[in-house]
């Protein structure tokens, strides 16, 4: 491997899970181009991800997560709650700036709830937020019961539904300035390398003199926080909430981060690959509704696209004969 | 031929009286003819696909895009139960994308659609909601309602006081908690019990939902005869939950206690209307509402329609309507289609085919 030369580092990247996840999203993106006349103006480049900037914007620290062998269900929940606690708390007549602040706190606490369970406790963090998931949803349901909240401060819709940099609104660009400061994060720093060590094994971080427990903290703290956030973007971009607000989120979300490579089994993925696996299935989205494909059919494409892309790459020889049913090969070589 | 006849001699009055009359304002024309031909893109927009009344409206729908002999398409597009929201929002904002000429929404968002919808009318599409309306009326231009919804309160009461005989407990199951339609009817059955002494007797012991889904809607029906011993009626104003109700009603056995009412469809009630499962339910024909909706729409996106209070014009075989404000929603424009058809074993088999 260290003897490769060029030609030979390119034939690698196109081989790895990325290069893959690059040829499906060239692939879609000459179909969309080919296909529909409307895909390539700006504004609907701009819609592309404004139709779900919540869930990509949530997935890039699901990534985190599940790198470091965990999972967060209650991603979801926690969005709608955010945007019900702030629509409750607007309704009540609270300015919109002390909402938001508190909507984040809501956020932390939520994040720490978790992180207290699955750390202090030892529970499994499927368990745990599996529980937050179902008791966030239902506290959301009790603030706004069954009714929709509307009227916010004119500044909070227009910076959920206007450009604030010529057409691109606040959360594309807190999308773009939240992943450069991720993808730093996780493949430069030390506590990206400790997510990896301690998704890998954590007995061995452990020894090694890590405080796993720390860290995870700091990793469901930093899901709350932003699942919270995500849920203020989502109540200015509609304008409204409703106790239904994200309701099943969650599962788009590890979709597509398991989609971009990263190890179910923790220790392996990239946010380079979540942010592919973002662009196909958005571009995938777009470009049906384009041509107006909804619907069934839609999620049934999304679907297949999802079976094959996550089931292929386990079906080499190599998987089928090695007898560990651990971690698949070919996701181990990418952390390495 | 006798109608394209006529067409042709009202189109030609049509032309002589506006020649006569110059630049004279609308309201002295009498009602709008709509005349055919005009290129229009038009997306029928349901709350989900899979359902037989959406699929009903578009037959509507359909027909009239044949009959105004429209070169441009009529697409029927909707999202899935589970992703209805987010997939109304999607399908509304490319709508306005692809430069549709006019988007017809029965809207399952709340609110939510607010933002895109106005976005498309300002891209030019023009948003007219049918069955189901946007709350404030906000980025909508003309809400195509199927009855008042005022009067579906009052209908669904003297179909309970019938079969309870005016004495009785009755629960509501409805389709989702957040569906505007279904809401504004419950919400209108409730004034009308309480505030006629007529329906005293009946008492109204709980609302659920069940989604409108098929399963889940038949398992809130038997939760309900389990919760409440002496419960009389089941009263369900979405067609998923009314058949849901009636066919747990008849696999338990309960038909004899609890009988099911509510807002059905001929075909698929007929069998619990004749064995008395269901002996009374209500509905208009959706057929017609996507007939009408589509008029409107096709007016309204090719420019021969205004959309203002007042403004009459001619839907075709339903004949006139005019817009005019809707009381439910002040500040906002509502086309009334109307009426009701109650059925019961005497007119359900007919209605069926």
């Amino acid at each position: 491997m260290k003897n490769a030369g060029a030609p030979g580092k390119i034939l690698k990247r196109l081989k790895s899970w990325e290069g893959f996840l690059a040829l499906v999203l060239g692939i879609i993106f000459l179909a969309n181009v080919i296909l529909s006349p409307q895909y390539l103006s700006l504004l609907n480049q701009i819609n592309l991800f404004q139709l779900s900037i919540e869930k990509i914007i949530v997935a890039l620290v699901m990534t985190f997560i599940i790198i470091n062998a965990e999972i967060d269900l209650s991603v979801g929940s926690m969005m709608g709650l955010g945007a019900c606690v702030f629509g409750w708390l607007v309704q009540g007549g609270m300015g919109g700036g002390w909402a938001i602040l508190v909507v984040l706190l809501v956020g932390l606490a939520g994040g720490a709830l978790n992180g207290f369970f699955i750390t202090r406790i030892g529970l499994p963090s499927l368990v745990v937020t599996l529980a937050t998931l179902i008791g966030f949803r239902g506290l959301a349901r009790v603030l706004v019961e069954d009714r929709g909240i509307t009227d916010f401060p004119d500044w909070f819709d227009a910076l959920g539904q206007n450009g604030l940099i010529g057409p691109v609104p606040f959360a594309l660009i807190a999308f773009a300035v939240l992943f450069v400061l991720l993808f730093i994060v996780l493949q430069k720093s030390g506590f990206g390398r400790k997510t990896y060590v301690i998704g890998t094994n954590r007995d061995v971080a452990d020894y090694a003199g890590i405080d796993t427990a720390r860290h995870k903290m700091k990793l469901f703290l930093a899901s709350g926080l932003i699942s919270a956030f995500a849920g203020l973007l989502y109540a200015a971009r509609v304008g409204a909430v409703r106790g239904d607000v994200a309701l099943g989120f969650e599962l788009d979300i590890i979709t597509i981060v398991l989609l971009g490579g990263v190890s179910i089994y923790g220790g392996a993925g990239s946010l380079i690959g979540t942010l592919l696996a973002i662009l196909i299935v958005l571009n995938l989205r777009n470009g049906m509704a384009l041509i107006n494909i909804t619907g069934h059919i839609q999620t049934g494409v999304i679907g297949l696209l999802l079976i094959g892309s996550v089931l292929l790459p386990k079906l080499n020889l190599s998987t089928l004969f090695r007898k560990n049913k651990g971690q698949p090969p070919e996701q181990k070589e990418e952390s390495a | 031929m006798f109608r394209e006849e006529k067409m042709r001699l009202f189109n030609t009055l049509g032309i002589t009286a506006a020649l006569m009359l110059g630049a004279a304002p609308m309201a002295f024309a009498g009602p709008v003819q709509i005349e055919g031909g005009k290129n229009v893109n038009m997306v029928l927009l349901p709350k989900f696909l899979g359902i037989l009344v959406f699929d009903q409206a578009n037959d509507g729908a359909q027909e009239a895009h044949k009959e105004l002999k429209n070169p441009g398409e009529l697409l029927f597009v909707g999202p899935t139960p589970e992703n209805s929201v987010a997939g109304q929002i999607e399908i509304m904002t490319t709508a306005a994308t692809q430069g549709q000429g006019a988007v017809m929404l029965s809207n399952n968002t709340g609110d939510q659609i607010v933002p895109s919808a106005k976005a498309a009318q300002a891209a030019g599409t023009r948003v007219i909601t049918w069955d189901s309306p946007i709350p404030s009326g906000e980025g909508e231009d003309v809400f195509v309602a199927q009855v008042d919804f005022g009067s579906i309160g009052k209908v669904m009461a003297d179909m309970a006081h019938s079969i309870l005989g005016g004495k009785g407990q009755m629960a509501i199951l409805s389709a989702t908690p957040d569906a505007s339609n279904q809401n504004a009817w419950i919400a209108s059955l409730k004034e009308v019990l309480k505030s006629d002494p007529k329906y005293a007797g009946i008492e109204l012991v709980d609302t659920v939902y069940g989604d409108d889904q098929a399963e889940v809607s038949y398992n809130r029906a038997l939760g309900l005869v389990d919760k409440y011993p002496d419960l009389g009626l089941i009263m369900s104003p979405t067609t998923v939950g009314i058949q849901a109700s009636a066919k747990a009603m008849q696999d338990e056995g309960l038909c004899d206690q609890v009988k099911v009412s509510g807002l059905g469809l001929p075909s698929e009630m007929v069998s619990y209307t004749m064995n008395g499962c269901a002996p009374e339910f209500a509905l208009w024909d959706f057929r017609d509402l996507g007939y009408l909706t589509y008029y409107t729409a096709y007016g309204l996106a090719s420019g021969q329609l205004t959309g203002e209070i007042g403004e009459s014009f001619t839907a075709g075989r339903m004949g006139d309507y005019t817009i005019e404000e809707d009381p439910g929603r002040p500040g906002t424009k509502r086309i009334l289609m109307g009426p009701f058809t109650v059925y019961t074993s005497e007119n359900v088999e007919a209605a069926a085919k």
